[in-house]
């Protein structure tokens, strides 16, 4: 392999085929790969700033149909640990992370066959109500998808209801490996195909949303499939441009079906350099530190990464399968300053907002992220009774009185 | 900013860096310092990683190559009793145990003399000598020669990248004066929760460490307390050996299991060769 002419290829700007990619992922020394990966970061972001989001991870049920089988997150139809958060909740959710200089929830959830489209529209027009400024990046693909479903309607025009009642952006959600092979293994392919995912994006670009793309690899896909999928976003960013930033993570195997084990921490690095260098039209590359832990996720802005992702506050898919890092704002600021770059907090288009929310502002530290609901929290939303339940679960609770109120 | 080609090809030729060199090195841009302690390291010791399996006492050894006692007793009577009393149980697998920095604390008189005595009940080392917490470790080490009981490692106790320079060329000078010491572990054995050294604090002490000392073929780090993540990263900024992988394969740790599968499958995915080895002694 004549790393020296990719090198030059690389520094010239010219673009990685799939079988040169395929070559360096498996090949490239481990420090030539992250040499080359913060090269293009440099040219990319020359004002030496990484970036990072005040928002909150929060997960409005867990209720799914899906089944997944790399989820530990999920509970089926009925089940006594399903929940569903109630728009109350969700507001106060918004009080607390306004409080800590945050303007978004990162709001995704379960495919719940007891949630319409109107239940969506409703919460989303109450957020506005209540909060006009604050934006919603919500529902990724597969959710989208599921509504559609649900309620018989096509996606864009699914889109486009959603943004009316209050939808700003789209997050990436769902994408696992955008190879139908790997999604019918992963017991996903019914959630959405490789193709549906990318037609949703597509979609939402069209609508004028910008979304952001996503990649779990680690469970049964081969080197070649995770480059299919760079190479299947890339080719959409070509065409429509609304993808803001790329994510990476490694499948996080505990409590789930399938089990098996977490990808290394040295095949993240890798994994997320190579991305840097086949994502070329991508201008951000995030670090997953809540699934890589703060050290790695800070050795990640040397690997091509220049944005630190969420503050999250709140996270409950990835605990539930056993990562339980945090990162407040604090520390994700004086891990990217340790690594000598100035932090700037952003919104979800990657416009700059400012400096450090908590060097202006009294912010309490946070050493543990928060969870959807106290433990064993069950309780049933009052306003759900507005809305028809399709599942016979749902329809034998909703014909009772709620038994402990939120509102 | 780059590396310091002089003083990359000093620290290649296994010469002695000083302290403003260390302290130049410190500033490097985090890739090519550790690509240096890399190639340092591959130089000096190959492409071999060595772990080693501990058990606690009282446990049992098991598959333990080596079984540590961590809680020191407060008086020396029962701390000589209860090394008699791990050894026995040990089932011929070395015994260690304790910081000598706790030994010292204690006040129990002649350190070569309580040391002895402590090696005649059976223990065959010490664990290991924190740098910051010993005041005169010159001769808290001579004492351990003299009562013919090494020390594992050189260590560190809390962070202090500050102070990092001076701790390598006491390291340094130590290693010269006693040629047993053989490992240095440069990660802090205390972490504060809310404010934790960086990855990039973690692999650059791991990197000077491989790169200034040349005498000392061991840079250690504890798979426990910085996990398999961290630890997979530090093998390839010069650590070559891996410290307290567990001997139980206890899926309730989580995701800090260390069954003999994860060190293999992590030393073998950063490009090394795992080598399991018995204690140090």
């Amino acid at each position: 392999m004549d790393l020296k002419a990719f090198e030059q290829r690389i520094e010239s700007g010219s673009r990685l085929n799939v079988d040169e990619a395929l070559q360096l992922y498996r090949h490239a020394p481990t420090y030539w790969l992250g040499r080359m990966a913060d090269g293009v970061r440099r040219r990319k972001h020359p004002a030496g700033v990484v970036t990072y989001i005040i928002d909150r991870n929060v997960n409005y049920t867990n209720v799914c149909v899906a089944r997944c089988n790399f989820c530990a997150f999920y509970r089926e139809v009925g089940h006594s640990e399903g929940y569903v958060l109630g728009f109350d909740e969700i507001y106060q959710k918004i009080e607390e992370t306004k409080a800590l200089g945050g303007g978004q929830l990162l709001l995704q959830g379960g495919h719940n066959p007891d949630l319409p489209l109107a239940w969506y529209e409703d919460l989303f027009r109450g957020v506005k109500a209540r909060f006009p400024d604050f934006k919603l990046h919500a529902l990724s693909p597969p959710e989208v998808l599921h509504i559609s479903r649900m309620s018989k309607l096509p996606v864009p025009e699914v889109i486009q209801r959603l943004i009316a009642s209050g939808l700003d952006s789209v997050p990436g959600g769902g994408a696992e490996i955008l190879v139908d092979r790997v999604r019918k293994l992963l017991n996903c392919y019914a959630k959405a195909s490789a193709d549906e995912w990318l037609g949703v994006m597509r979609d939402a670009h069209q609508a004028g949303l910008r979304t952001t793309a996503t990649m779990m690899y680690g469970t049964v896909e081969t080197d070649e499939e995770r480059l299919e999928h760079m190479l299947r976003l890339r080719d959409l960013q070509d065409h429509t441009g609304g993808f803001t930033a790329f994510i990476t993570w490694s499948y996080q195997p505990e409590h789930t079906e399938r089990g098996g084990r977490e990808a290394t921490g040295i095949e993240y690095l890798r994994t997320l350099a190579i991305a840097r260098l086949v994502l070329d039209n991508f201008d951000n590359l995030q670090a997953s530190w809540v699934t890589q832990g703060g050290k790695v996720g800070q050795l990640s802005l040397a690997f091509g990464a220049n944005d630190m992702g969420s503050v999250m506050i709140e996270e409950n898919v990835v605990r539930a399968a056993g990562a339980v890092y945090c990162m407040d704002e604090v520390e994700i600021v004086r891990n990217a300053e340790d690594a000598g770059f100035a932090a700037k907090r952003r919104n979800m288009h990657y416009e700059i907002l400012g400096d450090p929310f908590f060097r202006a502002h009294h912010v309490p530290r946070t050493l543990e992220l928060s969870t959807a609901r106290e433990a064993g929290d069950t309780s049933e939303p009052v306003e759900l009774v507005n809305y028809p339940a399709r599942s016979a679960a749902g329809k034998r609770q909703r014909s009772q009185p709620p038994a402990s109120p939120v509102a | 900013m780059s590396i310091n080609t002089a003083i990359a090809d000093r620290a290649r030729a296994n010469e002695a860096l000083t302290a403003a060199e260390l302290d130049e090195l410190a500033t490097a841009d985090i890739l090519s310092l550790g690509m240096l302690a890399d190639e340092v390291r591959r130089a000096r010791v190959g492409d071999v990683v060595t772990f080693v399996r501990v058990g606690a006492s009282g446990a049992g050894a098991g598959e333990a190559g080596e079984v540590r006692m961590t809680s020191l007793p407060e008086t020396l009577a029962a701390t000589v009793a209860a090394v008699a009393q791990a050894k026995a149980a040990t089932g011929g697998s070395a015994l260690s145990g304790f910081s000598l920095a706790d030994i010292i604390d204690r006040g129990w008189g002649d350190l070569a003399g309580v040391l002895k005595q402590l090696k005649q009940a059976g223990l065959g080392a010490i664990v290991e000598a924190p740098l910051d917490r010993l005041s005169n470790p010159e001769a808290a080490l001579q004492a351990c020669q003299d009562a013919g009981i090494t020390v594992q490692s050189l260590s560190l106790q809390k962070p202090n990248a500050e102070g990092r320079t001076p701790m390598l060329m006491q390291a340094r000078a130590l290693a010269a004066r006693f040629p047993w010491l053989t490992t240095i572990a440069p990660l802090p054995r205390e972490q504060s929760i809310a404010v934790p050294t960086t990855g990039y604090d973690d692999v650059r002490a791991v990197a000077l460490a491989r790169l200034a000392l040349p005498g000392v073929p061991n840079v250690q780090v504890d798979w426990t307390q910085y996990g398999p993540k961290l630890a997979q990263v530090a093998l390839t900024f010069g650590a070559n050996d891996l410290d307290r992988v567990s001997v139980t394969d206890d899926e309730t740790l989580g995701r800090r299991r260390t069954s003999l599968e994860d060190v293999t499958r992590n030393i073998v995915a950063a490009g090394f060769q795992p080598r399991e080895r018995s204690a140090r002694a």
